[in-house]
């Protein structure tokens, strides 16, 4: 279907600065600095996804100081090479503030928040190379090349925590129309980024 | 549910995003989990998830967070194959039930070897008594708007712990923490006596008492036999409080709780399960 104009590869290359690596050899060694550390670098960001999802200040504060704690706690669990600390660190505040909206729904079944995502997810890591070239704006102008419905159709899942099903409900829409929106939008997407941003990456799907 | 490759792809996208249905989402993972072909589609969409957040402006949060966090992550410690918390072993109960002092553990604290448990309890109760209540309490205001039962916990147990204080502040009071000494419970409390032979526990975190069962209050001094103190129960909320008299609690002299099949043991017949050794709070 796509593989042919699938975007090319924006496998990490140097997933973590030195910073990061700083934080990560003092959170492993359990000293509070790292965590400090961790969190005047992030908070902003990490509260600000939060509060996005719950749409709740008090709910978001208590998201970030879980995210916070959970790294704390398991900071061994952070591989390196599969992305960097900042998209491990949002991933887990976008995991709990979901889970708290869903927690709020009581209709949604709730998957085990504790599930780690699979490494084939991890390893899909394309932050390093455009962070420090991509600022929230060009991220937004990425997602405005999309189609509304692409867009809300993953928003609604990004943020709102909305499943494929609910999102066909609410938005009138087949199930399979919603899926398809997902993925083309998805593709559009990283279309988008690795124009924006990524300029010497190898497009490997265009030899 | 067995999954085809085609079926993965036509599940990658809300894979990636979280909004597969639970029974789907177990079904990837599960492939994925075992099988060792690659899932290019996996990880060409899912790469792309990251920047969804990135998209959002970032927001300061509330100048409070930092201190809410740092405070409870010096209670967290972290977990088994992370390393040894800034505190090193402070806070870590003691791995193996403790039983009450031996003979030679007696005669060894009297003559000037205190154990490990006791030597740390001294040492840092009075401090840990305050940041343990302090952080304890920021961590139920953060989660007390959707855990209800932790308002009743919260409530009781801070009520109990006003009491200790009241106690503490006195001329002349102790203080003990009483931390788990039995793998079986995670319960932490204080406890306080004043000069006058008051003596009040407040515990969080206890299981439930049923039927006659009762919580059973010890004191052991030196090297005598443990003294009943009283026993109290425990409701739902796990939060236990008792007040009582003894003439016997001086500096040194330990604190403990044993679950008890009935009231009016005059002897334990049941493990230690938290324990703490009185200091001058002073």
């Amino acid at each position: 279907m796509t593989d042919g104009t699938t975007p090319g590869s924006l496998r990490a290359v140097s997933p973590v600065d030195d910073a990061d690596r700083r934080i990560l050899a003092e959170l492993g060694a359990g000293r509070l600095g790292g965590l400090e550390d961790l969190y005047d670098r992030y908070r902003a960001m990490a509260f600000a996804i939060a509060l996005r999802i719950t749409a709740d200040a008090t709910l978001a504060e208590d998201v970030v100081q879980d995210a916070f704690l959970g790294v704390w706690r398991h900071a061994d669990r952070y591989v390196e090479g599969r992305g960097s600390v900042k998209t491990w660190l949002l991933s887990i505040v976008h995991h709990r503030a979901i889970d708290a909206v869903r927690r709020r729904r009581p209709s949604t079944e709730l998957p085990d928040p504790e599930v780690p995502p699979p490494p084939q997810l991890i390893a899909a890591d394309v932050w390093p190379e455009v962070a420090g070239r991509l600022d929230a704006i060009q991220v937004r102008a990425a997602l405005a090349t999309l189609s509304d419905v692409q867009r809300e159709a993953i928003e609604l899942a990004y943020f709102g925590g909305l499943s494929q099903t609910e999102i066909a409900e609410r938005t009138a829409t087949p199930l399979g129309t919603v899926k398809s929106r997902m993925r083309l939008g998805l593709l559009g997407l990283r279309r988008a980024l690795v124009g924006e941003g990524a300029e010497p990456m190898p497009e490997a799907g265009e030899p | 549910m067995n999954l085809s490759h085609d079926d993965i792809r036509d599940l990658a996208a809300g894979f990636v995003l979280g909004a597969l249905a639970p029974e789907e989402e177990a079904a990837v993972r599960d492939h994925l989990a075992t099988c060792r072909e690659p899932h290019p589609e996996i990880e060409e969409l899912g790469g792309v998830v990251p920047y969804l957040a990135a998209s959002v402006e970032p927001v300061e949060p509330p100048a409070g967070l930092r201190d809410r966090i740092l405070h409870a992550a010096m209670l967290a410690r972290p977990a088994e194959g992370g390393a040894q918390a800034e505190l090193t072993a402070a806070p870590t109960p003691a791995p193996a039930p403790l039983p009450f002092p031996t003979a030679e553990a007696r005669a060894a604290r009297l003559a000037g070897r205190p154990s490990r448990v006791a030597t740390w309890a001294m040492g840092l109760a009075a401090v840990l008594a305050i940041a343990v209540l302090g952080a304890w309490n920021l961590q139920l205001q953060a989660r007390i708007s959707d855990v209800e039962g932790s308002l009743a916990a919260a409530t009781a147990y801070q009520q109990g712990v006003s009491r200790v204080l009241e106690v503490a502040a006195q001329e002349g009071s102790q203080t003990a923490l009483l931390v788990p000494a039995d793998p079986s419970t995670s319960a932490v409390g204080l406890a306080a006596t004043g000069a006058d032979g008051t003596v009040v526990i407040s515990m969080r975190d206890l299981a439930p008492t049923s039927g006659t069962q009762v919580y059973e209050a010890w004191v052991i001094v030196g090297d005598a036999a443990p003294v009943p103190l009283g026993g109290f129960i425990v409701g739902a909320s796990g939060t236990g409080a008792f007040s009582g008299t003894t003439a016997l609690a001086g500096p040194g002299a330990i604190l403990a709780l044993t679950l008890e099949p009935g009231p009016g043991a005059t002897t334990p017949t049941a493990p230690v399960l938290t324990v703490g050794t009185l200091a001058a709070s002073g």
